[in-house]
């Protein structure tokens, strides 16, 4: 369902940058650290995460580079940039709020 | 480990098959892939999974390639966000240039939204440079003349304000008298029949005295110029003629100086050849453009030279300012009158700046078009605002971005200002491209007494004005978007907020925006509507005549074989023969002009019993042979008309126009009166035998005037225009008729050969232009007042989705839908209609010199504009309405 798919859009998009907010990842990383995170709950594979990047990438929000470290493969990681910061703290105070809300209204908590 | 790692690139790429982005990109979106896949595919071998089946589970997500090439192609999509690298060094003309190239590539994304706004503006800035090219060349561009400022035309004061025919004596008092001028000549128009190599053509001719090139500052190329001591009557034999002439006539021979051709029988020598660029225009003013210049050649002992003898037009160069050389030729007036009374009316002297002689009537209809094309120019401007903020909105969120980002409003406002540049200077650039195409048309269309519209072109001036008028139409344009992206609100933008509500604030700019259009428009129509009313008035109007099924064609019987009157009647009344037995002719006349022929001689007419005064009225006068009467089907009021009997050495008879009855006889019959005209002393006492109906003479808008007619026997004219009434087409008998002519004649030239109802049509030619252009534009501004209404209320629509579908969930029928878009939409155009109606009232005073039998506030013409205007706008709401009603609320609510 359309409504389920945009909600899970834009809550994709907060968890990478909150992910990227800690430290530069690259997409595979990002992909297991959501899983483990949320115990399974949230999954991402390589044809739902990398869109995703892309977009944040293409809005300015986070900054991908080819990063060749000794012993390791060519991989692709992905910085948070300022306007990625900002988006993420306002994305964070939305969040807040609806919560907040859901809380009263239909009694959703959230931690 | 002994497998085999598989090559994921490979496979990967494989999958994403479909997916299409340039190709570099391409290969860094696979290889991440592929590298993301190659360690889920180690992390399942080292945790147990068998190589296949760890390749297969890997693989699996990238199993529906079409889906994931297009949500990667959808997410991968250049975003006009994309951070600016930074400038390395700040420079204006630096930031300019990056500014110009980020806006080009802004424009490239949005090729829909580009091209409407650079059509539009071009259509607006092409319009404009158009009609600039016209006025350019007729009002602005200065006379080829040197000096033409201080070049006058001097003579009384006509009732239209132009300056008035003058005589030779006269002339020579003012010359003589004055002391405000660096010289003064005298023109007149002629048109004397050349022979070369016995075939004879009659030319568009000039008398001029002999310093009339020299007061204008040209000079011949070839040749000389004329000599003072050859402006006398015995040794006037010398002609100048124009390249064209020349190159036509003589094949460009430079022995064709010397050269002694006949006129009118008499033998000239050409003694020069004008340059190629010399614009002979004060000749077309009287005929069409001369190719030739001979001598005026009098002295005071001639008969024609006498004070009154009005027949000739009075040029100066001033060396003072205009006002005083008005007030000294005025006193040098004044004196005359004192000393010769009987010879002046007590008409005061005016000089006439040349330009203005030349192309002062068509001036008020060139600033009516011009104030039309500045029109259409607003609306387009507005069309693209609006386009602009629109895009605004959409864009809010971007802008933002970029002011967080640490760019300056002043930047920001730079940069939306380069955008706007570039469209405009796109726009300016199509619009030149348009006035280029569009001017040689405009030329070809405008009717011949446009003096100096056929050298229209666009030349650097046009650029030069075109690019001013980009510039300022950008910065018009552009200033409300600018200005409402400095006032950007930061944080509501990035929260996205503000977007949804049903009237964010560019909505009521933009609203307003198309109500300027909608009365603009109202006022172009308005004026397009009236010419149109006013045009087709005209061509109702009875002219007195029947133009249809009549041909006109002039012939001139000058020289030695023509000296008798009675020669010329004599021929006259052969080739009316021989015109006669024409298959096709119904009947024949000759006359000495005809109505709307672009001709015409007013004689002075003295009531035998009555005193002589200067006052005495001139008449428009026609020789007409007995059939004219039918011919042109002018009515007979009483009395009759010319028969054959009416012949020289008969009793002299004539026939008035019932305006001349009615003026001069306002309670009595003048059949049986007596009349003298020209000269009040001398030549026979004429009988009115009878009263025809009045014709419209010089042009259809202008009533009759006073009419005579004599027949052509006794008041002999030798150029004369045939009149032909034919069972059909009469254009089909040109070539019968001139052949008919030269049977008779061999020497006489024929000339101007044309339907009537050209003629007629001709007299309307100036009129039919303006309306024309003004339709033109009436038509653009039309079109793009729809397109912008349509742009307002299809967005309006869209931004109100959510809204409407909250309204249709809560039971709203679709008629209330219906009327909620349709209302806001009425509005916009109610507002543009009222205030677009009271600007039309008070603009086309500026269009009544055009108009003719109408007012300009014409009822069925408001009514009609503002119907149409109705209709068009509905028509332009009607996608957006449609859209609105068949929102699905569910749809709608699920919007983000």
């Amino acid at each position: 369902m359309s409504h389920d798919r945009e909600l899970r859009k834009g809550s994709a998009e907060v968890l990478i940058l909150a992910l990227l907010e800690e430290r530069d990842r690259h997409g595979y990383e990002i992909a297991k650290l959501i899983d483990r995170r949320s115990d399974g709950a949230l999954k991402f594979h390589v044809a739902s995460l990398y869109p995703t990047l892309y977009r944040l990438e293409r809005r300015g929000l986070i900054q991908g580079k080819w990063v060749e470290r000794a012993g390791t493969r060519r991989r692709r990681f992905y910085r948070i940039t300022a306007e990625g910061q900002k988006m993420l703290d306002s994305q964070r105070r939305s969040w807040n709020a609806l919560f907040t809300a859901l809380n009263r209204v239909a009694r959703i908590r959230h931690a | 480990m002994t497998t085999r790692v598989p090559d994921f690139n490979r496979l990967v790429r494989a999958r994403l098959a479909p997916l299409r982005v340039d190709p570099a990109r391409e290969a860094d979106i696979v290889a991440e892939l592929a590298q993301h896949v190659a360690e889920h595919h180690a992390e399942l071998v080292a945790s147990g999974v068998p190589d296949d089946t760890a390749v297969a589970m890997a693989l699996a997500p990238l199993d529906d390639p079409e889906r994931v090439a297009a949500d990667i192609a959808r997410a991968d999509r250049p975003r006009v966000t994309a951070p600016e690298p930074p400038p390395p060094a700040s420079s204006i003309a630096g930031d300019f240039v990056r500014d110009l190239r980020y806006a080009a590539r802004l424009l490239m994304q949005a090729p829909g939204f580009a091209a409407v706004a650079i059509v539009t503006l071009a259509l607006g800035i092409g319009a404009n440079a158009a009609i600039f090219s016209v006025l350019n060349s007729v009002l602005l561009a200065p006379l080829p003349y040197a000096d033409p400022a201080r070049l006058v035309m001097i003579g009384e004061r006509q009732v239209d304000g132009s300056a008035g025919n003058t005589d030779y004596t006269t002339f020579l008092d003012w010359r003589n008298r004055s002391r405000s001028f660096e010289e003064m000549a005298l023109i007149r128009s002629w048109q004397p029949t050349l022979m070369v190599n016995g075939e004879p053509e009659r030319v568009a001719a000039m008398r001029v005295s002999w310093n009339y090139f020299h007061l204008l500052g040209v000079a011949p190329r070839l040749g000389r110029d004329f000599r003072a001591d050859e402006d006398n009557p015995d040794r006037s034999r010398v002609l100048i003629i124009s390249d064209r002439l020349w190159r036509r006539r003589f094949g460009a021979d430079p022995s064709t100086i010397g050269r002694v051709v006949m006129m009118n029988d008499l033998e000239y020598t050409i003694v020069g050849v004008m340059p190629a660029r010399f614009e002979p225009l004060i000749s077309e003013h009287f005929y069409k453009p001369a190719d030739m210049w001979a001598l005026v050649g009098y002295n005071t002992s001639l008969s024609y030279a006498c004070r009154g003898c009005q027949h000739l037009k009075a040029i100066g160069r001033v060396k003072t300012p205009l006002e005083t050389a008005r007030a000294d030729v005025d006193a040098v007036q004044t004196q005359l009158r004192r000393e010769f009374s009987s010879a002046y009316p007590q008409a005061t002297i005016t000089l006439v700046p040349l330009a203005e002689e030349l192309t002062g009537h068509i001036r008020p209809a060139l600033l009516v078009l011009m104030g039309a094309v500045a029109c259409v120019l607003i609306i387009a401007c507005a069309n693209v605002a609006n386009l602009l903020l629109a895009r605004m909105a959409r864009r809010e969120h971007d802008l933002a971005l970029r002011t967080a980002l640490g760019a300056s409003r002043a930047r920001l406002v730079r940069q939306l200002l380069a955008e706007n540049a570039l469209l405009a200077a796109l726009g300016g650039t199509g619009g030149v491209l348009l006035a280029a195409i569009a001017v040689p048309l405009l030329t070809r269309l405008a009717p011949a007494s446009m003096a100096r519209l056929a050298g229209a072109h666009v030349d650097g001036r046009v650029v030069a004005f075109s690019f001013l008028v980009s510039l300022a139409t950008a910065l018009v344009f552009g200033l409300m978007p600018a200005l409402r992206a400095s006032r950007l609100e930061l944080r509501d933008a990035l929260h996205g907020e503000g977007r949804r509500t049903a009237h964010p604030p560019t909505s009521l700019a933009r609203r307003l925006l198309v109500a300027a259009d909608v009365a603009l428009a109202v006022v172009l129509l308005i004026g397009a509507g009236l010419m149109i009313r006013s045009v087709e008035r005209l061509m109702g109007v009875d002219p007195g005549f029947d133009p249809d099924h009549v041909l006109t064609m002039q012939i001139s019987m000058v020289g030695q074989a023509y000296r008798k009157d009675e020669t010329v009647v004599a021929k006259t009344d052969e080739m009316v023969e021989r015109l006669r037995a024409l298959p096709g002719v119904t009947a024949v006349a000759a006359a000495g002009q005809i109505p709307l022929g672009g001709n015409g001689d007013r004689w002075g007419f003295h009531v035998q019993g009555r005193v002589v005064t200067p006052e005495d009225p001139s008449v428009e006068r026609y020789s007409v042979t007995p059939e004219y009467f039918s011919v042109m089907r002018i009515p007979l009021r009483s009395g009759r008309l010319f028969t054959d009997a009416d012949r020289a050495g008969a009793e002299a008879v004539m026939l008035v126009g019932e305006q001349t009855a009615r003026v001069l006889w306002p309670n009595a019959d003048p059949i049986g009166q007596h009349v003298r005209i020209g000269a009040a002393d001398s030549g026979p006492w004429r009988t009115i035998v009878g009263i025809v109906g009045d014709v419209r003479h010089r042009e259809l808008a202008v009533p009759p005037t006073m009419q005579m007619y004599m027949p052509q026997a006794q008041l002999t004219d030798s150029f004369l225009t045939f009149v032909m009434r034919a069972t059909g087409d009469p254009a089909l008998l040109a070539g019968d008729a001139r052949r008919a002519i030269s049977s008779v004649a061999r020497d006489v030239p024929v000339y101007e050969v044309a339907p009537l109802a050209d003629l007629v049509a001709r007299s309307v030619g100036p009129r039919r232009f303006v309306m024309l252009l003004l339709e033109c534009f009436g038509a653009v501004a039309l079109l793009l007042t729809a397109v912008g209404l349509y742009g307002v209320i299809s967005y309006t629509v869209s931004e109100r989705t959510r809204e409407i579908g909250i309204r249709a969930a809560l039971g709203a029928s679709q008629g209330a839908i219906m009327r909620l878009v349709l209302g806001s939409g009425i509005v916009v155009v109610a507002t543009g209609l009222a205030v677009g109606l009271l600007v039309a009232v008070g603009a086309t005073r500026y269009l009544q010199g055009s108009l003719y039998g109408i007012s300009p506030t014409d009822p069925v013409t408001l009514a009609a504009v503002v119907g149409l205007l109705f209709l068009v706008t509905l028509a332009a709401q009607g996608v957006p309405i449609v859209r609105a009603m068949r929102v699905d609320p569910a749809v709608a609510l699920r919007q983000e």
